[in-house]
């Protein structure tokens, strides 16, 4: 029983149009569906069917969802997020285009995660016998595939609780206001595979993103991100740098309608048996950018 | 083309198409800014005087209408009608040196809109043919 990693971010956009070409072109994901002013994508490692869903109207995030490894573990999960007080509802297979049967739930911070068990398996383009080790025609950045999403919560304590106790997920490294057991948790970084983090939690105004981002190979790959956010005149907000909390190589952009996105390489290979990190607020700026050690006034207040 | 005026006394001068901030940030002035495309309301300012539009679509939760018409500007995305005044919020307008002795050079790049940024369509190069007489 676990959930398996983060399976989509479905997110708004002003203008699809540009966003189609800021995520298929630059960013060289794969169109896969076009359908009721939606369009989704998937990185070319990925195997179902999408991990993003862009919808046209506003800006922000409209949901998270998580892909459970047995079906049996949405029932369990359903009854641990109601004993925990958060609003649940079943969905059911054709909700969402190509999704299964499963669970919306209504975070104690207002975001909406899904789980899920199945979605439409597509495979990649090198296939599953005697593969290559990637794509001949990648296009822009090639991103292979989604890492994780950071939210914003009011209180991310209680965030970091309900990835825990309902979801079974591990803190790899928190930010607290001090070394004391009654610290308070102002950011939390939240495993439940073997990256450093498929969700993050940080202190703000509940229901906000602050990003989602894109796993890539190593440093050299970040840096040839870095090269076509150049000549596609993207916005960028921090980067290339790393970050001391996951070990983590880094860009911070922003797509055409201000989402903040991220390119993101390396980092250790996490186990939930690893003690939780913890780092204290006056190194916070050196948490999140170690190179730096400092936050920019953009990094902390743009949110959408 | 319109300028824009940076209460109390900055003005500079837009190009056709151009938005305040990058009218501004052209010059080599600069002032807190979020994502720059009109996602976050970070750079929002109170417009005194003059009409901007919008050519972009921007979410109703970054620009109400309420916000529009008691004279909120979003300079990311504002392009000046005319000249325009405004007045940046709890904050004062830097310069960089640098950029303000370049500024009136000409642009040194081709701007967005002629940039390839469209999927590029596979073709076969054209070569020579040596053959087209057979």
């Amino acid at each position: 029983m676990s959930v398996l990693r983060l399976g989509y971010v479905h997110a708004r956009v002003t203008d699809m149009a540009e966003a189609k070409r800021h995520y298929g072109d630059t960013m060289g994901l794969y169109p896969m569906l076009e359908e009721q002013g939606r369009v989704y994508y998937k990185g070319w490692d990925e195997y179902d069917h999408h991990s993003l869903v862009l919808e046209e109207g506003g800006v922000g995030l409209v949901k998270l969802g998580y892909k459970v490894a047995d079906p049996a573990d949405i029932e369990l999960y359903e009854k641990r997020a109601e004993q925990f007080g958060c609003l649940v509802e079943r969905m059911s297979t054709g909700e969402n285009r190509e999704v299964g049967d499963g669970i919306r739930i209504v975070l104690p911070s207002d975001h909406v995660v899904e789980l899920y068990h199945e979605m439409t398996l597509v495979g990649t383009e090198v296939g599953t016998h005697n593969p290559d080790v990637f794509p001949r025609h990648l296009v822009g950045v090639g991103a292979p595939r989604i890492d994780h999403a950071l939210i914003t919560a009011e209180d991310p304590g209680l965030a970091d609780r309900f990835f825990r106790e309902v979801l079974g997920f591990y803190a790899t490294e928190r930010v607290a206001t001090s070394l004391d057991d009654d610290a308070q948790i102002i950011g939390s970084w939240l495993s439940t595979s073997n990256t450093p983090h498929d969700i993050a939690v940080i202190g703000g105004p509940n229901g906000k993103l602050h990003h989602f981002a894109f796993q890539l190979a190593d440093w050299s790959d970040i840096k040839r991100a870095g090269g076509l956010f150049a000549m596609d005149d993207v916005p960028v907000d921090v980067g290339p740098t790393q970050h001391g909390i996951t070990r983590g190589e880094t860009i911070y952009y922003f797509d055409p309608s201000g989402n903040r996105n991220e390119v993101f390489s390396g980092g250790y290979l996490a186990f939930p048996d690893r003690p939780t990190v913890t780092w204290t607020v006056d190194e916070l700026a050196k948490g999140i950018f170690y190179i730096g050690r400092e936050l920019n006034d953009r990094f902390t207040s743009v949110l959408t | 083309m319109p300028t824009v005026r940076v209460q109390p006394d900055v003005v500079v001068e837009l190009r056709a198409e151009e938005t305040v901030l990058e009218g501004l940030y052209r010059h080599g002035y600069a002032y807190r800014t979020g994502c720059r495309r009109g996602g976050c309301g970070v750079c929002k300012v109170d417009l005194v005087s003059g009409t901007v539009r919008y050519t972009r679509v921007i979410s109703q939760a970054v620009l109400t209408d309420e916000e529009r018409a008691s004279g909120t500007c979003l300079t990311c995305r504002a392009v000046p009608l005319d000249d325009v005044t405004i007045a940046l919020r709890e904050e004062e307008l830097s310069r960089n040196p640098l950029l303000a002795f370049l500024c009136g050079a000409s642009p040194s790049t081709r701007p967005p809109s002629q940039r390839a940024t469209g999927r590029p369509t596979p073709s076969i190069p054209e070569l020579p043919r040596g053959d087209e007489q057979r």
